[in-house]
């Protein structure tokens, strides 16, 4: 190993190291040898755990330390640092770069590790701001971005406690001085406009009488809504809004439970076709349950950017309220412990950051 | 501004207690005295009378009057005596249960309020009747209507100043479409009037009178409508322009030569007394030869008109 090191250093432009073998007990190793210490594994393990630190090998984050002590152990070694970009192809390219003589780095895995390395960042940030001015930012933010806003609206609107909804739409008047509603039904143009609204304007009684009687009425008026038409058209109809609207929670998921009892089946199962009705219901239903669902989607190998934001999401705005419930949940659904299943799938201060939130 | 007067100094809780108590005594009341007291009070001193009259007197003072008093004045007083958030809960409460009437008090209260007085009207009605005004609003209309009502009642609109003209113009152009295709597709209407800023709905207002030289609910069509929305939708766009002048209006129709309508009547006075009766007041009198005071006078009479007078601050 340390010849090895020598003939790497001899062929650098720095000041060549001294010729004389290491003289162990009687003199402290020279500079480069006590660098070279470290490096005890083989350069293909290196790679690997650079690889891997650089959120090239999956999992969210990146691991800082690791890439810290690579860059201490590979000082001065330019041609270390070549040998892992030759050795990490689907990311540094030798032949897009070879008019240059560089082993180009690809656009795409730049913009990758820009968002793996502000994981810990945004979950950090996202912690300090008040829990109403999160959830008015991410309502903004998915209303101005297109793709799929339902999902983090209903999300929003369903899971927080009347006054927290209510306190995220003054957050939202106040940082963008308009109403949420506004926003929600200028831009939302297809057919869940009106659930969404209804949903993001719902102030619900909050307390626990709830009316059998009323449960089996509109369970009965659910599922004649389900019968005449495809989960689509429910999206729009009016009892069905009207219902998951205006409804208290407990009151829902009576009715929930007496249209279980009456049809065999979970009434979100019937509306598989469309998946913002499907999550309010999730969501009314049983938060954590969702969350858990939630979490585990972001952990699968063909997660996508939202997908993955969603774990940041989560975990932060729900460490204070129900986490001990979506861990519970979370072993049920996927027979592992949450901590573990984040410990798996994640790196450095972004990993250490969640397992803070998440507790033991 | 509140026409109602409370003098500086009032006597303390037990001793108006004591004097109401006196005036139901013996052989029938005294309803001057009880007007002389409660219609003189702020929602404060109110409250500490009730407490303690119910702590002297082992009874509710609600009670009492309701079975002392009757008619138009028992009614007006029974709503008058409440903290003026629960009043209008109790009243939209009463409204959702013949809502295909009384659906002009939910607009009212929906439109007429700031955002913030509008969420404790609904705080107040969770405690009160373990349910949501929502609710019980949307259970009991359809269509149109119910998409309104339930629009207007559970806004929370942003209450600056901020205009974008450039909006103004377009919505204008979409309420005019709509206005003008009947009443099949209002989803965009409604959207408008449920969300937006009363300051950006104004704006809206003053775009399409300048484009179509008419106001909206003058353009909207003027027929009978049995499902009530039109009127909702007339009530709602003249409540959020002018609330004064749509009261005012109220009660001029409450006071036709065809017989006095006293729900109404009531409903404006002793909601508006202690809030904001003097712009009404002002916008009666600009579109009629009387005063307001005058116009009851001469509409009502006995215990009722000495209340709604006192409440006037006659």
């Amino acid at each position: 190993m340390p010849q090895q090191v020598l003939a790497q250093a001899s062929s650098n432009s720095s000041p060549p190291a001294s010729p004389h073998p290491p003289r162990l007990r009687q003199a402290p190793p020279r500079k480069q040898e006590r660098e070279a210490l470290p490096a005890a594994m083989p350069a293909a393990d290196e790679h690997e755990e650079l690889t891997r630190a650089f959120a090239g090998m999956g999992g969210l984050g990146v691991d800082e330390t690791a890439l810290v002590t690579a860059l201490g152990r590979w000082r001065r070694q330019p041609e270390r640092r070549a040998q892992f970009r030759r050795g990490f192809p689907c990311f540094f390219s030798a032949s897009a770069g070879a008019a240059a003589g560089i082993e180009r780095c690809e656009d795409e895995y730049l913009r990758h590790l820009e968002s793996e390395f502000a994981r810990f960042k945004d979950a950090a940030v996202l912690w300090a701001l008040h829990p109403w001015e999160r959830d008015a930012r991410w309502a903004h933010h998915v209303l101005h971005q297109g793709h799929h806003p339902a999902g983090v609206l209903v999300e929003v609107a369903c899971t927080r406690a009347a006054d927290d909804l209510l306190g995220a739409r003054r957050a939202y008047q106040a940082l963008y001085h308009r109403s949420l509603e506004e926003d929600v039904a200028y831009r939302v143009k297809d057919a869940t406009a009106s659930l969404l609204v209804g949903l993001v304007t719902a102030y619900r009684y909050e307390g626990t009488r709830v009316s059998e009687e009323l449960a089996t009425e509109e369970a009965k008026a659910l599922a004649a809504a389900v019968k005449a038409a495809p989960a689509a058209k429910l999206v729009q109809n009016e009892q069905v809004v009207r219902i998951l609207a205006t409804r208290s929670k407990p009151q829902l998921r009576a009715t929930f439970k007496v249209y279980k009892e009456l049809h065999g089946k979970p009434l979100e199962e019937n509306f598989a076709g469309e998946p913002c009705l499907q999550e309010a219901v999730r969501c009314l239903d049983s938060p954590p349950k969702y969350f858990a669902d939630v979490i585990g989607r972001a952990f699968r190998d063909d997660a996508d950017k939202q997908a993955k934001a969603a774990l940041t999401r989560v975990v932060v705005s729900r460490a204070d309220s129900d986490m001990e419930e979506i861990k519970d949940a979370y072993a049920k659904q996927h027979g592992a412990k949450l901590a573990d299943a984040v410990a798996k799938n994640t790196h450095g201060h972004y990993k250490d950051a969640l397992l803070a939130m998440i507790g033991k | 501004m509140a026409t109602n007067t409370v003098s500086q100094v009032v006597p303390s809780p037990a001793e108006d207690a004591a004097a109401l108590l006196k005036a139901f005594q013996g052989w029938g009341t005294d309803e001057q005295a009880v007007i002389a007291i409660l219609a003189h009070r702020d929602a404060a001193q109110r409250k500490q009378i009730m407490l303690k009259y119910e702590q002297m007197y082992s009874e509710s003072l609600t009670q009492r009057l309701q079975s002392e008093l009757s008619g138009d004045f028992e009614r007006a007083m029974y709503h008058w005596i409440l903290d003026p958030v629960e009043r209008q809960a109790v009243m939209a409460n009463a409204a959702t249960k013949c809502i295909q009437e009384e659906y002009p008090v939910i607009v009212e209260i929906a439109c007429a309020n700031s955002s913030a007085e509008l969420i404790a009207v609904k705080k107040a009605y969770h405690d009160l009747y373990k349910c949501s005004l929502e609710e019980d609003v949307a259970a009991g209309t359809t269509g149109n209507l119910r998409s309104l009502l339930l629009a207007l009642v559970s806004t929370y609109r942003y209450d600056g100043d901020d205009v974008n003209m450039g909006l103004a113009k377009s919505e204008a152009k979409i309420v005019h479409e709509a206005v003008r295709n009947g009443t099949t597709d209002h989803a965009e209407l409604i959207r408008i009037v449920g969300t937006r800023s009363k300051a950006q709905l104004n704006a809206t207002f003053s775009c399409f009178k300048d484009e179509h030289s008419s106001s909206i609910t003058k353009a909207l069509p003027h027929g009978t409508d049995p499902t009530g929305y039109l009127r909702a939708l007339r009530t709602a766009v003249r409540c959020i322009a002018d609330a004064d002048k749509y009261f005012a209006k109220v009660l001029r129709n409450a006071m036709r030569e065809s017989g006095t309508d006293e729900d109404s009547l009531t409903r404006v006075v002793v909601m508006h007394a202690e809030k904001d009766m003097k712009g009404i007041s002002g916008a009666f009198r600009r579109r009629s030869s009387v005063t307001l005071e005058q116009a009851i006078a001469k509409e009502t009479s006995g215990d009722y008109r000495s209340f709604l007078m006192a409440l006037l601050g006659s």
